[in-house]
């Protein structure tokens, strides 16, 4: 340390050790005092520094010279610095102690030099254009990448907000169902002219009836919501809020023209691509909601019954947008399912019913492999091809008794004489025997008798 | 190789106990003679200081060859009769 200079007897008895180590002094004892390490540290050190100062000068010069002069000398390093920059370095440091300060030392400048040495140019430089460019590259691929990323997630984002069209389809017929119930002038005059010529009963006639007169008024309204300025196609089928006031003036018979074609032409409307009209007709569509929930709602009822009624009347085969759209997500998850249909213009998809394996006559397209016999199975055939067959072994039978039978009947019949007549000689033979036998017994006894 | 070694045997089969630092594998009489001088006169004393640098081998090794100039192969028997010792006994 040339440039302070440090009392030993201030320092702690680690730091003097760690000096020494650094100083390639041998360390006393473990178990010696303070004063036996400032003592060396006074001999070795203290005088290295002032003898050889020069030179040590010099030296250290130098090696701050190849350091990196931001960088701290590790050796003016505390134990907590030191293994701060180590952890910079990547290298978890264990505890710094005065044995093991001197090796943490050492790596750390051993780290510093080789980073040095990988960075020829310079630190700063290195941090200006080598690595921060790599890093604005980085940036930028993930700039590209982000956009198209971004160009791809339009593009998925297209159908979704199609999906999401259909979903806000959903919501505005669910939200606007009300509004449906307000006739939309050109759709009733539709509907009336559709049912006039068909005429096929009198509640159609009736409605139809009931309907016209509106015509008269609802052109009115809708000549209102023109000059209001909305788009003409919308405002057509828009009920405005103007015309929604007249419709409300033309008392509770305004609510009962409701059609399922009305909520069609609606949903056509509702569907054009201008948005500002669909929030202007949402803000009308909210006001015509609270009206009708304010004034026409015993009307509605009205209207249910009669539209019940009256449904097949009004109901023409104009297929909704809402129904397209359905149309056109089942579309695509029958063609994910059938790929190889062809679509045809009704939209309605005839498939093969996929052949139910064997069932109902149907040729089986798909045989499964014998699979191997167990064990058992095999001993039961083998047992088998041992096994004479039935019909042989009724046969067999069937002989054996036959021939049975005829033994008996020849016996019967005593046909086999000469065998009846060894069989008699042999029994006479025995009997010849038996009778010697006696005469040798009786012969014995009298014997027997005369020694008595 | 320090495996096979008959002191490295013989250091990692019991408890180390009170022995001399020269019982070590790959620490001869030089070296402990050196080790010594420094106050690493026990094993168990070259074994905190391996234990206070965690088992590193790259530091274990710099600093065996600071404090006795212990080769390449020095070093390795040494390290590794340590590290096995601690594997059993640790």
């Amino acid at each position: 340390m040339p440039h302070f200079v440090e009392d030993p007897l201030y320092l702690s008895k680690s730091r003097l050790k760690s000096d020494l180590v650094a100083h390639d002094v041998a360390l006393p004892p473990a178990r010696s005092n303070k004063e036996v390490y400032v003592k060396l540290h006074k001999k070795h050190i203290d005088q290295k520094t002032d003898a050889d100062f020069s030179s040590d000068e010099e030296d250290r010069v130098q090696d701050v010279a190849e350091e990196d002069p931001e960088l701290p000398d590790p050796r003016n390093l505390t134990d907590d610095g030191l293994k701060a920059a180590l952890l910079k370095h990547g290298v978890k440091a264990g505890p710094i102690v005065a044995s093991t300060r001197a090796l943490y030392e050492r790596k750390l400048s051993q780290l510093l030099q080789s980073d040095g040495h990988d960075r020829p140019n310079g630190a700063e430089k290195a941090v200006l254009y080598s690595d921060s460019e790599g890093e604005e590259e980085d940036g930028q691929e993930d700039d590209a990448d982000s956009d198209s990323e971004a160009k791809e997630e339009t593009m998925e984002e297209q159908p979704q907000q199609a999906s999401s069209q259909v979903d806000l389809n959903f919501q505005n017929g669910d939200l606007h169902y009300p509004q449906c119930f307000l006739p939309s002038s050109r759709l009733v005059v539709c509907a009336s002219r559709n049912r006039e010529p068909d005429g096929n009963s009198g509640n159609a006639l009736k409605s139809s009836e009931r309907s016209q007169p509106r015509c008269s008024q609802i052109p009115v309204g809708i000549s209102k919501a023109s000059s209001v300025g909305q788009c003409s196609r919308l405002a057509s089928g828009v009920p405005s809020g103007s015309q929604s006031v007249k419709a409300n003036d033309c008392s509770s018979f305004s609510s009962q023209t409701f059609s399922i074609t009305q909520m069609v032409e609606e949903m056509e409307s509702r569907r054009s691509p201008s948005i500002t009209t669909n929030a202007e007709r949402d803000l009308n569509g909210g006001n015509v909601k609270e009206r009708c929930s304010w004034s026409d709602w015993p009307d509605i009822h009205v209207v249910d019954t009669y539209t019940l009624k009256n449904q097949s009347l009004y109901y023409t085969p104009k297929a909704s947008p809402h129904k397209l759209r359905k149309k056109e997500l089942v579309k695509d998850t029958l063609k994910d399912l059938f790929p190889d249909t062809q679509t045809t213009s009704t939209g309605i998809y005839a498939t093969r019913r996929r052949p139910i394996k064997g069932a109902a006559g149907r040729p089986v397209q798909y045989v499964y492999p014998d699979s191997p016999a167990s064990p058992s199975t095999l001993e039961r055939r083998e047992v088998e091809r041992r096994l004479v067959p039935i019909h042989i072994q009724i046969l067999v039978f069937i002989i054996l008794t036959c021939l049975l039978y005829l033994i008996y009947v020849c016996v019967e019949d005593n046909s086999l004489s000469p065998f009846v007549a060894l069989l008699q000689s042999l029994s006479q033979g025995s009997e010849d025997e038996h009778g010697l036998l006696l005469q040798d017994k009786t012969q014995d006894t009298p014997a027997l008798s005369a020694q008595q | 190789m320090s495996s096979t070694s008959q002191k490295h045997k013989e250091f990692v089969a019991e408890p180390m106990g009170e022995k001399p630092v020269m019982a070590l594998a790959g620490i001869g009489e030089v070296l402990g003679k050196r080790l010594e001088e420094k106050g690493f006169d026990k094993a168990y004393v070259v074994l905190g200081q391996f234990l206070v640098l965690k088992k590193d081998e790259e530091l274990f090794r710099d600093w065996l060859k600071d404090t006795c100039g212990a080769n390449v192969k020095q070093q390795g028997d040494c390290y590794g009769c340590l590290k096995e010792w601690c594997d059993a006994f640790l």
